[in-house]
């Protein structure tokens, strides 16, 4: 079977979504909430930095001071808060942990637990930007992102002959690209203009739209105005939609095509022989650790590698970059069990020793010494990695389910010989991942939507119905005929690597998120059959009590579906409180008055 | 493809706005140039770019740069004084000779602790309005210290001056007379347009910002038909959405204009 391209696979995912619809009813893609009034309304409703927080959480300075090493010498703006663990976690994280060179400007990204739980203001909101989001652009629960610009210059008139100072942006957006841009107009005007610098960008930060999935954004900042879309779970995979404007305007306004997509040629380009391999890997949560000569390799693959699975989103661990001062350095270098499903990328030569009992490696060398690539056709043995001076090349013993893809190695050794642009073999790279992971996630897909009930199950009197059961073997049988055969060439044991994802972090995080999915569309369609019943009538025959009961479950209903953000249809709330409030005025006065009370204060 | 709204029906300029006081214009034709009218005519159907000029507004500390701006474009009169921090900024989209245009307006602080940064705000700037206030001849006097500024920053031989006095509405005619007398003065040497408004009632506002983005736009087209030589206008670039020289254009032009 030929080789179909995204749009093609894509299409099918929609036909696969159709028959579904026919069925059931079920497209959680079925309408985008166009919500318009509500959110001027909600416009108005802005605090002084809550914009700013809906992008960034804060950002630092990190110096070098003789007597203490690295502290965070200015966090912005004034009141954001940081715990002491937050603090250190940054201050180690924002420089360079190995005396590799790093002369002149380096930006790298990292990633690292968020201590305390703090919620902004307007944290509701921010739920329903990330409602649209695809899975891998949401909001990072649990941890927080800093995008660095460090700067190592000579500077006689300082103690220690350098000037060594980052600028960090610290976030729960994994929007790398966006902030990397950000922090190239930022950090080289702050280091020279000092504080005020700082003050204007913020409050130009603070002025922008909400980080709203599907919208075109102009962001001003720094005399200039970026412009960008953040991409919605509602796109096509592997289309970009953000026009370019005429090359003049490049002066004032800067267009982004991508905030989060890396380059994966550029990191994958010293392993680009393993790259189906990798993508193995990743898929199954394997312990994986890069070893690269500086933070902005390390940062760059690591985020290659977990984004190689797009759409689908890595669920374990991942630190693009990772020190030995790091709060989870014991718990995840530890012998005493087996590796941890994480990603590690790091640069400081200890690690060589500590993780040389990892299953998987990834040793880069200077990325600028590209002439090497060819001859690093194999994958190495793990006894050969020894310590510091091991050769670039993939360290490992797992063997691939699936058969080498020759073509894709060909397609990209031929664009280096013919000098091919870099962002075409990303392109090109870029979209071969995209159908491997579609190709490996349509069956799921298809199988866990055939787990929903029928539409005629729904009754207005019941609870809604129930999901059924995911089935290992159920869902194996489907493969024969409708397996990843139907969309990709390769052949392997695709088997085999469902049974591996299966039991796999990611797999888990994908069903979850699913099934989340699944049962909120459940309560949605319940509740818009409920707004379809006459219920002066059903009360009627009724006692009081139980009219009572109805009025409290209906309630509860409406307050869980605001808050959920259910997928109702419009108008079904509004309908909804309209029948609550004609139920409650048919009671007696003395009811009247306490049903009328907020459920919620 | 991003599809923005229409236009507002009161952002279309279809006639070259007249000028202020023929005395200190840019210039006084009452129609737009020959070759950018063929132009737009020509390539009405949208292969024209998008446009964007970026304008910057200049001047001493409350003399109302912010409140000329909100006047137009929020149509708004806020009395209580509130400094900016930074720089304020608002995009208002026009259609001109039935070509989207968008002007970028920065809106700069007056303080003296901002004017270090400055400089980054006022880059690639396309027209520089300096603002003053008509009922204090000191925010005239530095008016052209407010201009060697921004020029360090910009191509002198392809920025449109404006120099505009506020709060008319609170000036006696005796005091108007001889303020406008002397900016008038100052315009001719610097080759500014001058437009005396006021922000309160609304005098002269809109026809201000008219003329900047007829300026504007004429100035942009005509350079943009100068430096393609024969090719058409619009056709430097095509609407592609994830190619590679999209990337390569925005990314490789950028640094210089931090030069």
């Amino acid at each position: 079977m030929a080789l179909q391209t995204a749009e093609e696979i894509a299409e099918q995912m929609e036909e696969s979504e159709d028959i579904l619809e026919h069925d059931v009813q079920v497209s959680p893609a079925e309408e985008m909430p166009g919500d318009g009034p509500v959110e001027e309304e909600s416009e108005q409703l802005f605090l002084p930095w809550d914009r700013f927080s809906a992008w960034l959480h804060c950002i630092c300075v990190v110096g070098f001071d003789l007597e203490l090493g690295q502290a965070v010498e200015v966090i912005y703006p004034h009141h954001s808060k940081l715990t002491e663990k937050e603090k250190t976690s940054i201050c180690y994280l924002s420089f360079p942990d190995s005396n590799s060179g790093c002369l002149g400007d380096t930006q790298f990204c990292f990633r690292f637990r968020q201590a305390s739980n703090i919620q902004p203001s307007l944290g509701c909101f921010l739920d329903r930007c990330d409602r649209d989001a695809p899975v891998c652009l949401k909001r990072d629960q649990g941890h927080f992102y800093g995008y660095v610009y460090f700067r190592q210059v000579r500077d006689k008139s300082l103690k220690r002959g350098y000037f060594q100072k980052s600028l960090v942006l610290i976030s729960k957006l994994p929007y790398v690209t966006f902030f990397h841009s950000l922090l190239k107009l930022l950090a080289p005007e702050y280091f020279e203009k000092q504080e005020p610098c700082l003050e204007a960008a913020c409050n130009d930060i603070d002025r922008w739209p909400t980080p709203t999935p599907g919208k075109i954004l102009n962001l001003p900042i720094m005399g200039v105005v970026m412009k960008l879309r953040i991409p919605t779970c509602y796109d096509k995979p592997g289309t970009s939609q953000l026009v370019q404007s005429t090359p003049g305007d490049s002066l004032v306004s800067i267009v982004l095509p991508t905030i989060h997509e890396v380059d994966l040629f550029r990191c994958f380009y010293p392993v680009f022989f393993h790259i189906q391999m990798l993508w193995e890997l990743v898929l199954l949560g394997e312990s994986l650790v890069v070893m690269a000569p500086s933070p902005s390799d390390s940062s760059d693959t690591v985020l290659a590698l977990v984004s190689c699975l797009s759409p689908l989103r890595y669920c374990s661990d991942f630190r693009p970059y990772f020190t030995i001062h790091d709060s989870e350095f014991k718990e995840y270098t530890t012998r005493t069990q087996a590796p941890p499903s994480v990603i590690l990328g790091v640069t400081n030569p200890f690690f060589a020793k500590t993780l040389q009992h990892w299953p998987h490696i990834i040793r880069i060398g200077d990325m600028k010494q590209t002439g090497e690539v060819a001859k690093q056709m194999k994958v190495k043995k793990l006894k050969n990695l020894k310590t510091l001076d091991s050769k670039p090349g993939v360290y490992s013993a797992y063997k691939p389910f699936l058969n080498k893809d020759e073509d894709i190695i060909k397609q990209l050794q031929k664009g280096v010989q013919q000098k091919r642009p870099s962002a075409a073999q990303n392109a090109i790279l870029r979209r071969y991942f995209l159908e491997l992971t579609q190709s490996f996630i349509i069956p799921l897909e298809r199988y866990v939507a055939s787990l929903m009930p029928l539409q005629k199950t729904i009754s207005p009197w019941k609870s809604p119905p129930q999901l059924r059961p995911f089935l290992q073997e159920e869902f194996m049988k489907t493969l024969e005929k409708a397996g990843p055969q139907l969309t990709s060439r390769l052949k392997g044991d695709w088997i085999g690597l469902y049974r591996q994802f299966l039991k796999s972090p990611n797999f888990d995080g994908w069903f979850r998120n699913r099934r989340k999915e699944m049962m909120q569309k459940l309560e949605a369609l319940h509740l818009e059959a409920l707004c379809e019943e006459d219920l002066q009538l059903r009360i009627q025959k009724h006692t009081e009590v139980e009219t009572v009961d109805l009025v409290l479950k209906l309630k509860d209903k409406l307050t869980k579906a605001e808050n959920e953000q259910l997928p109702v249809r419009a108008g079904t709330l509004t309908k909804l409180q309209t029948h609550i409030e004609s139920i409650i005025l048919s009671l007696p006065e003395d009811l009247q008055g306490i049903l009328h009370k907020p459920a919620t204060l | 493809m991003s599809v923005l709204p229409p236009v507002r029906r009161d952002r279309v300029i279809a006639q070259m706005p007249p000028c202020f006081s023929k005395e200190a214009a840019l210039h006084t034709k009452e129609e737009f140039h020959p070759k950018v009218k063929t132009a737009c005519q020509e390539q009405k159907t949208g292969t024209v770019g998008f446009k964007i000029s970026k304008v910057i507004v200049v001047g001493d500390l409350a003399v109302g740069k912010t409140c000329l701006i909100n006047r137009f474009c929020k149509d708004t009169f806020d009395k209580n004084y509130k400094a900016t921090i930074g720089v304020d900024f608002e995009m208002e989209r026009f259609e001109v000779l039935g070509v989207p245009f968008s002007l970028q307006l920065w809106d700069t602080a007056g303080q003296e602790r901002f004017k270090c940064i400055a400089s980054t705000y006022y880059r690639g700037a396309q027209a520089i309005i300096i603002v003053f206030d008509l009922t204090d001849v000191s925010s005239l006097s530095h008016a052209r210290q407010w201009l060697e500024d921004a020029m360090k920053e910009n191509d002198p031989s392809s920025v449109l001056l404006f120099l505009v006095g506020t709060k008319k509405d609170l000036s006696s005619p005796g005091q108007y007379s001889q303020i406008e007398e002397d900016a008038v003065r100052l315009s001719e040497e610097i080759k500014a347009e001058y437009w005396a408004v006021s922000a309160l009632s609304g005098e002269g506002v809109r026809e201000f910002f008219f003329r900047v983005a007829s300026l504007t736009f004429e100035a942009n087209v005509l350079a943009e038909l100068e430096k393609s030589g024969s090719r058409r206008i619009g056709e430097v670039v095509k609407i592609t959405s994830n190619s590679s020289n999209t990337k390569t254009t925005s990314k490789k032009k950028h640094p210089n204009c931090c030069q």
